[in-house]
């Protein structure tokens, strides 16, 4: 991953509020509902939470309503390479492929050849 | 003779009627078009009880209807002010009090959205979406009501070049925002110089990547009308992805860029930028925050060809001084100038003593005289008398000058060079942020005792926002629960990141919130 999102990473390591990933959430990860789960886990209260957002639905349109910003992405991008195990190239950082939770799950099952 | 923003319309209208002016989500509308829908809007705004020098608010988000709505607003002879689309309720309601909106330009959903005080306070809503047959209320005029009045001509309005064009809204350290009040001849020093400057013309296609209540948006609407170019306005959902962003330059050979520093990295690092698919790319403009020298350095030697240009000014300038990056002396630099004045425009820096800095390699304020200077802060007198003061370096007359609050040093090339702020004021993506804002919505919250907003330095988007609260009783409060609370009363990009908890902030010997202290314990680890 590039700069933005090592940032992002250096950033949350100085002080963490949230843990997420744990060993056991990672082994559960080989079943579609729990990547959803996790997905949507890490959009709520990573990204929407630190930008006092509570709800966000399945289906809604991150983008529209802020949860992601243009260093979210990047965070967005590094927790699905880190949890999944996928590459993800810069081309593939879109909002078709991100849009929403449920795009996102989407997008980590082609990914993965799930 | 050109003295109001609208007349750059009508003239090319006149000369390029059938030419593209704006193009926005998949469509666009020509001159012809831009100049007859904005007179019919002006006609439907007074219509409506719009009179000359009242504020008419835009909020939605950004596409065709922005650029119509802009000019139909100056053609009513009123000023516009743009609203952030993605700003929280309370923050848009206190805006459209602050400077008595009266009517709206919005969608319906917005509309909606609005507290009970602030909808019974605007007199109409222009609605430019569908409004739904049963929210069809009391003063809500649909967008095609405007095909039914004249579109050959304006409202006859008499103006002068003091009058407002526009109120930005930026932050305010007390809390709440304050609108910075631009006029006319404040808009068209800047554009003039612009157009000159960067020699636009008819055959050029600019960006419109900064979001229209953000002052980098003037560049790019009124120089691509002026010029008879065509502006493309990118949305949020492009402009969230590097390689979609880079595509869209691509596609619509754009070929005079502007924007934040942040965003140019952002392309540079991920959109998979290369000179030969942009090949009618010339000119990069950015402003708003410092660009990194690295990283200027590497985006000079991948679009080899395109100039390249530092602009600088805060939103009461617009913008007053520049610098063309010199491709020779890159290499060599550690620190990007700000550059010297732009043409009418006079900048000069004052020292602690209270003298004007002569000498290279010495420190002061930058302050900015000329016609670009804003005329104040809307409602607020005693914040503009603080900013915009008497010009007391010239005795022949009474003149104001704006004391920018920025800390420059006069280089030995002859450059201004950016040191630092003299206030809390700082900038992340190139938004103008002050902490004392973010630390009042963090103080309004019965369970805060103490708080502190300091800014951590980031490569990418400049700083980034961390928090330090003591609570009356750790228990009762959460960070989560906090930051959706500052979510109702500051803007996402103001919200801190990261909220930390401790049982009392440290103090210095004089009993304040050892800021420095607390920003020396949080500065980034190195990459």
């Amino acid at each position: 991953m590039g700069k933005a999102a090592q940032a992002a990473n250096l950033f949350d390591s100085s002080v963490l509020t949230f843990q997420f990933h744990t060993g056991d959430q990672q082994q559960m990860a080989t079943e579609e509902t729990t990547i959803k789960d996790q997905i949507r886990q890490f959009v709520c209260e990573e990204l929407a939470g630190a930008k006092g957002i509570t709800v966000v639905g399945d289906n809604e349109s991150l983008i529209e309503n802020g949860v992601v910003d243009s260093l979210g992405i990047f965070r967005l991008v590094t927790f699905l390479e880190e949890s999944f195990g996928v590459k993800i190239g810069d081309e593939e950082i879109s909002a078709e492929n991100l849009r929403s939770v449920d795009m996102i799950e989407q997008f980590v099952l082609r990914k993965s050849g799930r | 003779m050109v003295y109001v923003l609208q007349q750059l319309l009508s003239a090319s209208a006149a000369r390029y009627p059938e030419k593209a002016a704006v193009w926005a989500r998949g469509r666009s509308i020509s001159y012809r078009e831009l100049d007859e829908r904005s007179n019919q809007l002006a006609h439907l705004l007074m219509q409506g009880g719009v009179r000359k020098g009242d504020r008419v608010g835009l909020f939605f988000p950004k596409c065709v209807e922005s650029i119509i709505s802009m000019f139909g607003v100056l053609k009513a002879g009123a000023a516009y002010v743009p609203l952030d689309p993605q700003a929280p309720v309370d923050r848009i309601g206190y805006i459209i009090g602050n400077c008595g909106i009266k009517v709206l330009i919005t969608q319906d959903e917005r509309r909606r959205s609005l507290d009970a005080a602030t909808r019974e306070a605007l007199e109409a809503c222009v609605v430019i979406d569908e409004a739904r047959e049963s929210g069809k209320g009391t003063g809500v005029v649909p967008w095609p009501a405007l095909m039914e009045y004249p579109a050959s001509h304006p409202p006859v309005v008499t103006l002068t070049e003091t009058d407002l064009a526009y109120i930005l809204y930026t932050s305010g350290s007390t809390g709440r925002p304050k609108g910075v009040m631009l006029s006319h001849q404040n808009a068209l020093t800047f554009v003039e110089w612009c157009a000159d400057k960067f020699q636009i013309t008819h055959e050029d296609r600019l960006s419109n990547h900064a979001p229209l209540h953000f002052d980098l948006s003037v560049f790019d609407v009124y120089n691509a009308i002026e010029a008879g170019a065509t502006v493309y306005l990118v949305t949020e959902e492009t402009a969230l992805f590097p390689t979609t962003l880079a595509k869209f330059i691509e596609t619509h050979r754009i070929s005079v860029w502007y924007s934040v520093p942040s965003a140019l990295v952002l392309l540079l690092l991920h959109g998979d930028l290369k000179a030969e698919r942009l090949p009618h790319l010339r000119t990069v403009l950015f402003a708003g925050e410092v660009f990194p020298m690295k990283y200027l350095k590497q985006l000079a030697q991948l679009l080899p060809a395109v100039e390249l240009d530092n602009l600088y000014g805060p939103t009461e300038t617009n913008v007053c001084t520049y610098y063309r990056v010199d491709r020779e002396r890159l290499a060599s630099m550690d620190k990007l100038p700000i550059g010297i004045a732009c043409e009418n425009t006079e900048v000069f820096a004052v020292n602690d003593k209270g003298e004007i800095v002569t000498r290279t390699g010495e420190s002061g304020e930058l302050y900015v005289r000329g016609p670009s200077v804003t005329c104040g802060y809307w409602g607020d007198v005693e914040k503009t008398r603080q900013m915009v003061v008497p010009n007391r370096f010239q005795p022949n007359f009474e003149e104001k000058v704006y004391r920018t609050g920025d800390l420059v040093t006069l280089g030995e090339d002859g450059n201004y060079y950016f040191v630092g702020r003299r206030d809390s004021m700082i900038k992340s993506r190139g938004y103008r942020i002050e902490l004392g804002e973010i630390e009042s919505a963090l103080l309004s919250h019965p369970a805060v005792r103490e708080a502190v907003a300091i800014a951590v330095p980031d490569e990418v988007v400049g700083n980034r926002i961390k928090a330090i609260v003591a609570a009356h009783n750790r228990d009762a409060i959460q960070s989560a629960e906090l930051q959706q609370y500052c979510a109702k009363r500051i803007p996402k990009y103001m919200i801190p990141e990261i909220i930390e908890f401790r049982e009392s902030l440290p103090k210095t010997s004089t009993g304040k919130v050892d800021r420095v202290g607390l920003s020396q314990e949080n500065l980034p680890l190195a990459v």
